[in-house]
């Protein structure tokens, strides 16, 4: 039990403020704490979640991915496309995971190959990537996306529970015990923590970083598969500024920007929390220029303990003689 | 070290677009509509500006354009000398594109052309700055502008001024400096929903309104149109939520079905724009709830959705026309032809009972004569 708290402690900790807001809530309008709301707060988190847990192995490896919200779209509007045309759904599927790999893929070239800083190389395949969604599309909605692929993620077991949740629930189990059972796992932390050693100690760095954004780029197809699911149709606006989000959520969760450190646990968590805020905001009624205010407060306070945890003393002394 | 600054700069830039970001300000759209009385409605639209700022929903001599034929006359002359151009938002919106459309047509009909020219994003606001002062350092004659903001052509429109180009504003943002302003009552859209909800409903029950963020002033005032439709008519409807969901369809989506959960009695939605209503449609069918949705903007997938039996109804404030009728106004004006501040363009509620009429029918459209001057 000790074991599982020093381990899971700032996963705990955030999961502690995420009771609190439960609790405050629920003061407020005991209509939160009801299965209905329940279900609600884990849809709310499906997308931010996903594309969150893909970001989370870009930034663990020290770099960042700022196109999810542009292959997001591009997805969407690839597997709508190929599913109104009549393909079969699950094909539709392969397609969409294919497509994210391979737009991931392009980012770890960029990275990797042409040896570009992650931020400036994502921040020019979100770009181009929008603008690929916008040229396919001629900025038209693709619409009528049939039921039988709507239902793979839209349907639901008894209780109400979707089968996009499960569908999350598994990519962070599965990232999970990438990240704690594997070797690739290792890799990505060390990469992250320290290049040049981990290059020294024989890691192979290039294809670490490649895995990295690929896995960013599949995360990403499946958030963007469950929003065609959810919305029946795609749009090359969709998921702008979704990368925002993921980075809070992953942030909050305990993911160092710097790399090297965090969980997907901790992804989950933070995830949670900013959706349970969300739904909570919405369901007391919380004016809407104020959600903007609150929610900012959260991730600023949420980091600031990542930060202090880290070297509390450290910051207290420096703190003092200033 | 250096990856604590790099690290320092991300949160920064995550905090800050967090703040900023997210929207798409839809098109926009608002207006003096065929089906009722078509000038304005000075009593019922003022309510969040403040005295002093300029509100074309108020103007008192504002016009419809066939008030304006039938007061100047119909025929138009086409000056010699018309060098026309047009600055306006994002082409990969539908709204947009059809405006330009609107532009392209009355160019055809008046043996002009028309140049226009856009932003690639609803966010370049020093952009759409500079191609304007490019319009008028190029010599044309008048500029016909829906700028991104309430502010950020005022400077370039003084300077246009200065020069003696014509400025016409169209739509939204609005530019008080400029010479005439041309679109939809901005709060009767909200009006016209209000009204059509309280038809069906007869006269009562919740309602809820789906709000984007406002960064312009047609946004602003479609909810206040709303809201003081029921207040002036002492209506049964209460609206009993009212959220921002960013003009995102997704986030509409999540909170209509938190909202349907909450208010068992929901009778109604009225949506800032079609996006987030088409997301809110989603959430009913998804609940199997009896409930109402309306949107704003008469987006294609919108009158589709109207057609299968999604979405309710929507506002459409015809852009097509709109753009027509704005260059048929700066044509006049070149004339010297007598201009109210604010000439009025059409706008309709469109729901099952007329989704498959002519536009043209519905807003009783009649072409332009236009003369060679």
């Amino acid at each position: 039990m000790k074991n599982v708290y020093t381990r899971y402690k700032r996963e705990l900790l955030v999961l502690a403020a995420a009771a609190i807001l439960c609790v405050v809530f629920t003061v407020i309008n005991p209509r939160f704490m009801t299965w209905g709301n329940f279900l609600t707060v884990f849809q709310q988190m499906v997308l931010n979640g996903l594309l969150a847990v893909g970001i989370m192995f870009a930034i663990l490896t020290g770099g960042i991915d700022l196109s999810i919200g542009c292959t997001f779209a591009i997805v969407g509007i690839a597997v709508a496309s190929a599913c109104v045309a009549g393909i079969n759904p699950f094909v539709a599927i392969v397609i969409g995971l294919a497509i994210g790999a391979l737009l991931g893929c392009f980012n770890g070239f960029l990275v990797n190959n042409l040896k570009l800083q992650p931020f400036i190389a994502t921040l020019g395949t979100m770009s181009l990537y929008r603008g690929i969604a916008y040229v396919v599309t001629g900025g038209v909605p693709v619409t009528n996306v049939p039921a039988s692929f709507r239902s793979i993620f839209n349907g639901q077991f008894p209780g109400g529970i979707r089968y996009y949740v499960v569908v999350m629930v598994a990519v962070f189990i599965i990232a999970h015990i990438i990240l704690s059972k594997t070797r690739t796992g290792d890799y990505l932390y060390s990469v992250g923590g320290n290049e040049e050693a981990a290059k020294l100690s024989g890691v192979n760095t290039k294809k670490t970083k490649y895995i990295a954004y690929i896995a960013s780029g599949v995360c990403t197809a499946v958030a963007g598969m469950v929003m065609l699911a959810s919305l029946g149709s795609a749009e090359a606006t969709a998921g702008t500024g979704y990368e925002t989000d993921a980075i809070a959520a992953a942030a909050i969760g305990g993911t160092s920007m710097a790399g090297g450190r965090g969980t997907a646990f901790g992804t989950f968590c933070g995830a949670l929390l900013l959706a349970i805020l969300k739904v909570g905001m919405v369901v007391i009624s919380v004016d809407s220029f104020w959600q903007y205010v609150v929610t900012g407060l959260i991730i600023v306070v949420a980091s600031y303990f990542e930060f202090a945890k880290d070297d509390f003393a450290a910051f207290m002394a420096r703190f003092k003689r200033s | 070290m250096k990856k604590r600054t790099f690290a320092l700069a991300l949160a920064l830039t995550m905090a800050l677009s967090l703040t900023a970001c997210g929207s798409n300000p839809a098109a926009s759209n608002p207006g003096s509509n065929p089906g009722s009385s078509p000038s304005s409605n000075p009593g019922s639209a003022s309510t969040p500006q403040d005295a002093g700022e300029f509100n074309p929903d108020v103007a008192q001599d504002a016009m419809t354009i066939e008030e304006l034929r039938a007061a100047n006359g119909t025929e138009v002359a086409v000056p010699a000398d018309a060098e026309l151009a047009v600055v306006m938002k994002s082409l990969s919106n539908e709204f947009w594109r059809t405006l330009e459309e609107g532009y392209q047509q009355a160019a055809s009909d008046a043996g002009i052309t028309i140049e226009v020219d856009a932003t690639t994003s609803e966010n370049d606001e020093i952009l759409q700055q500079t191609m304007t002062e490019n319009f008028t350092t190029g010599g044309k004659t008048a500029l016909m502008l829906s700028p991104i903001s309430d502010s950020n052509l005022t400077s370039a429109v003084e300077s246009a001024k200065a020069a003696g180009v014509l400025t016409v504003n169209v739509n939204d943002g609005l530019i008080a400096q400029a010479n005439h302003y041309v679109g939809p009552n901005a709060a009767q859209n909200g009006e016209l929903a209000a009204a059509w909800l309280s038809e069906k409903l007869g006269d009562q029950g919740e309602v809820a309104i789906v709000i984007g963020m406002p960064k312009a002033f047609a946004a602003r005032q479609r909810t206040a149109g709303f809201k003081q439709w029921i207040a002036d008519n002492n209506s049964g409807l209460v609206v009993v939520e009212e959220q921002n969901a960013d003009w995102d369809r997704n986030q509409a989506k999540t909170i209509a079905a938190n909202w349907i959960q909450n208010h068992p009695n929901l009778k109604g939605i009225f949506c800032n724009n079609d996006t987030m209503a088409l997301g809110v449609v989603e959430a009913v069918k998804e609940a199997g709830a009896d409930i109402l949705v309306v949107g704003v903007d008469g987006i294609g997938e919108a009158y589709e959705s109207i057609r299968n039996g999604g979405l309710s109804a929507t506002i459409d404030s015809f852009p097509f026309y709109m753009g027509q009728i704005a260059t048929e106004v700066t044509l006049r004006s070149l004339n010297g032809e007598t201009i109210p501040s604010v000439v009025q363009t059409p706008q309709a509620l469109i729901d099952s009972t007329n989704v498959d009429m002519d536009a043209a029918e519905i807003i009783n459209w009649v072409p332009p004569i236009y003369t060679a001057g």
